[in-house]
């Protein structure tokens, strides 16, 4: 106990470490970025009619205390990032947290649907083709994987939309109807949100299924050649108990560990799918919001949840394999 | 009866010699031909390939405006034939065509094509055509062309240009972009992954924590926020050279730590005691005896990562956020292919999509086919 404590206790300030550094990087980026959001600001105000001058911007730069240290600034801004607190937007004047808040759950409970809904696929498609030797299965679940990568998922997205109109006269975009658009939760919009989110949820898992069922397949054929798997045989234990209980626990761990580079591959798809999909409401945003209005804090922060939540995933992954494998738990603190 | 299997022995010998004797590159060649579907990919590649740097004189008008049609915008694809109801010909032709606009169709261009016997236009090989640039020199023979008016095989876009002419240069700088992120990636890896792997230790560790940040980041969206970033200011080239030089600087974490994890074991393997003993420095070491050893595991991995840099900068383009006119690359070509317009009435419009399929396919086989190969575990597994 006092082993796995200690270990949980190792990787949480791992953990911790990582998003300061992300949290550096993420700002020094956005601070190199020709321009800060004084100017940014004051443009915007330029454009829709008001007369600014340099004095105004000199102003507007200490209001929002961009004439401090780089340093003080990146330790004030992690301080309140960890408090879930990333100060207003750049352009839009209003708090990021609040601007973000729904938007980036929903988006992050797409993305991780799409990666329950990966891995069961693959784990029993990948096992079953490890284990089988039918050649025209193998070779047709390679040729899925293959095209899981080289089929972009914007044009898979795509046809569907070209289907459905043609079919059904509903481009199947966006992620709730019209009436629901800016409702309070109730029963009614989660059943119409249910309805809009499989098409996001499918086609961001594709590209992620058919790199689950390689990674599958490839560690049970590496885990079924072993020793132990054959002892167990010779000691009777055959058919779907022999693969459940020896080779397939052991193929588990690494699919387990890197779950969290999984969820980096999608969060990767997310803009360009949602980008087609119309999907205000979760990724996009990241388009409209930081792309076209040059909002770099908007994009720090959205970046740096992002990244958190990855942070976050593998960290869980570790705890969960520190509890089924006592490998792993002596491994690092040992 | 002794003769003959002494004759085989010798030649068994002769074979395992040549076995044993080949270099590293002499046996991957070996593996790598018999793996059917890598060698279709690698031929793939390499036409691919050409044709995207012969794209001037393989395509009979220019990529970018100056090439357009405007009197055939939103065309269909003409696709040359012999034979009509007027009878054959030896020579391939396409037919003249009308295009109206009006009321009675609702706005939109529709072709009229005239199928008479003196309407025809016939293609022809060789043609003098625009003047095009290619190693220096001024040229202007292509590969086609026609007697009269314009040809378009893979139809025209909305501004009159020709889409085969633009998919073929499109090839071209999608390489391109990917050969520099590459690059850089390749040039980075090796140095982090170097320093890394060499030392050990906490130099290591350090090392390991900062690729493995940098592992965690998204880069698509990260990479957008930084696109989104770019002065309009900016020339076409400059943004090209800016994101493959980014795409080069997000891609180096993976190569870094197989780098880095082949040196660690490489470092305590006799050789390179026997090279320190005899005073040479850390570069020397590195560089003349490390990374030789693993050659083709570097050649592998950059193989396999080309495919990824030629998705993202096609998904960044696809956004708007990448490559722009005039320079052409294949999700600069993509970008107008989501309107539902283009989806029911210009399919055409998706024909480089299945060059881009072919292309990133290609890669994927060769690089399966070239880590297999230079596996010298994968005879075991079969």
């Amino acid at each position: 106990m006092l082993q796995f404590s200690k270990f949980v206790f190792v990787r949480a300030s791992l953990a911790i470490l990582t998003l300061v550094l992300v949290s550096f990087i993420v700002f020094s980026l956005m601070e190199l970025v020709p321009g800060d959001c004084a100017e940014r600001y004051l443009a915007f105000k330029n454009s829709q009619g008001s007369i600014i001058s340099l004095a105004d911007i000199e102003t507007e730069r200490v209001r929002l205390g961009l004439d401090q240290p780089y340093l003080k600034r990146w330790g004030l801004w992690i301080v309140n990032a960890f408090q879930g607190e990333f100060g207003d937007s750049c352009i839009q004047r209003l708090n990021i947290s609040q601007l973000l808040g729904q938007k980036f759950w929903l988006s992050l409970g797409i993305c991780l649907s799409s990666l329950v809904l990966a891995y069961a696929i693959a784990i029993p498609v990948g096992i079953i083709s490890a284990t089988s030797n039918n050649a025209v299965l193998n070779n047709s679940l390679r040729l899925v994987s293959y095209m899981g990568l080289a089929l972009p998922n914007f044009l898979l997205a795509l046809m569907i939309m070209l289907f459905s109109t043609v079919m059904f006269g509903n481009s199947l975009t966006g992620l709730f109807s019209k009436e629901f658009r800016d409702a309070a939760w109730s029963y009614d919009r989660v059943i119409d949100f249910l309805g809009h989110a499989w098409l996001p949820i499918f086609i961001l898992g594709w590209s992620a299924t058919a790199f689950a069922i390689q990674t599958v397949r490839a560690l049970m054929s590496d885990e079924i050649g072993k020793l132990y798997v054959t002892a167990a045989s010779a000691r009777g234990v055959s058919g779907r108990r022999l693969l459940m209980r020896y080779p397939a626990r052991h193929a588990l761990s690494p699919i387990i560990n890197s779950l969290g580079f999984d969820l980096n591959r999608i969060f990767n798809e997310l803009p360009v799918v949602a980008l087609i999909l119309t999907l205000t409401e979760a990724g996009s945003l990241l388009i409209e919001a930081l792309a076209r209005s040059n909002d770099q804090q908007l994009a720090g922060a959205i970046i740096f949840m992002l990244t958190g939540s990855i942070v976050a995933i593998n960290f869980i992954t570790d705890i969960i394999l520190a509890l089924t494998d006592p490998r792993v738990r002596r491994s690092i603190v040992g | 009866m002794t003769d003959k299997s002494n004759t085989q022995s010798l030649e068994d010998q002769k074979l395992k010699e040549a076995y044993f004797t080949a270099s590293q590159g002499q046996l991957i060649w070996q593996r790598f031909k018999k793996n059917k579907s890598a060698l279709i990919g690698a031929w793939t590649l390499i036409i691919l390939i050409l044709s995207g740097i012969f794209a001037p004189f393989l395509t009979p008008y220019d990529a970018t405006i100056a090439g357009r049609d405007k009197d055939y915008l939103n065309g269909a694809p003409q696709i040359p034939r012999f034979c009509d109801d007027n009878g054959c010909s030896a020579r391939p032709f396409i037919y003249t065509f009308e295009r109206t606009r009006s009321i009675k169709t609702n706005f939109r261009w529709v072709t009229e094509v005239k199928t008479g016997l003196e309407d025809r236009r016939y293609v022809t090989f060789f043609s003098k055509g625009m003047e095009y640039k290619f190693a220096g020199m001024t040229f202007e023979r292509h590969l086609f062309g026609v007697d009269k008016g314009m040809i378009h095989i893979f139809g025209t876009d909305s501004t009159g240009k020709d889409i085969y002419s633009r998919t073929l240069s499109a090839i071209n700088t999608s390489m391109a972009v990917g050969t520099i992120g590459v690059f850089i990636a390749f040039v980075m890896a090796l140095i982090i992954g170097g320093i890394a792997g060499y030392y050990g230790g906490w130099i290591d560790s350090i090392l390991q924590m900062i690729t493995d940040t940098v592992r965690t980041i998204p880069s698509i969206p990260l990479f957008m926020a930084l696109a989104a970033f770019i002065p309009d200011v900016w020339s076409a080239e400059m943004r090209f050279f800016f994101i493959s030089m980014v795409l080069g600087f997000i891609g180096w974490p993976t190569l870094a730590r197989r780098i880095r994890t082949h040196l660690l074991t490489e470092r305590n393997q006799e050789y390179v005691l026997a090279a320190q003993l005899c005073g040479a420095p850390p570069k020397h070491v590195i560089r003349r005896h490390l990374l030789p050893s693993f050659t083709s595991y570097i050649i592998v991995d950059l193989v396999i990562s080309f495919p990824y840099m030629v998705l993202s900068e096609t998904a960044l383009s696809f956004i708007g956020l990448g490559l722009k006119d005039p320079v052409n690359s294949l999700g600069v070509m993509l970008q107008n292919v989501t309107s539902a317009d283009v989806l029911l009435n210009y399919q055409w419009y998706f024909i480089p999509v299945i060059f881009f399929i072919v292309l990133v396919l290609a890669f994927v086989f060769v690089g399966d086919g070239l880590r297999d190969a230079a596996d010298p575990y994968s005879d075991s597994k079969k």
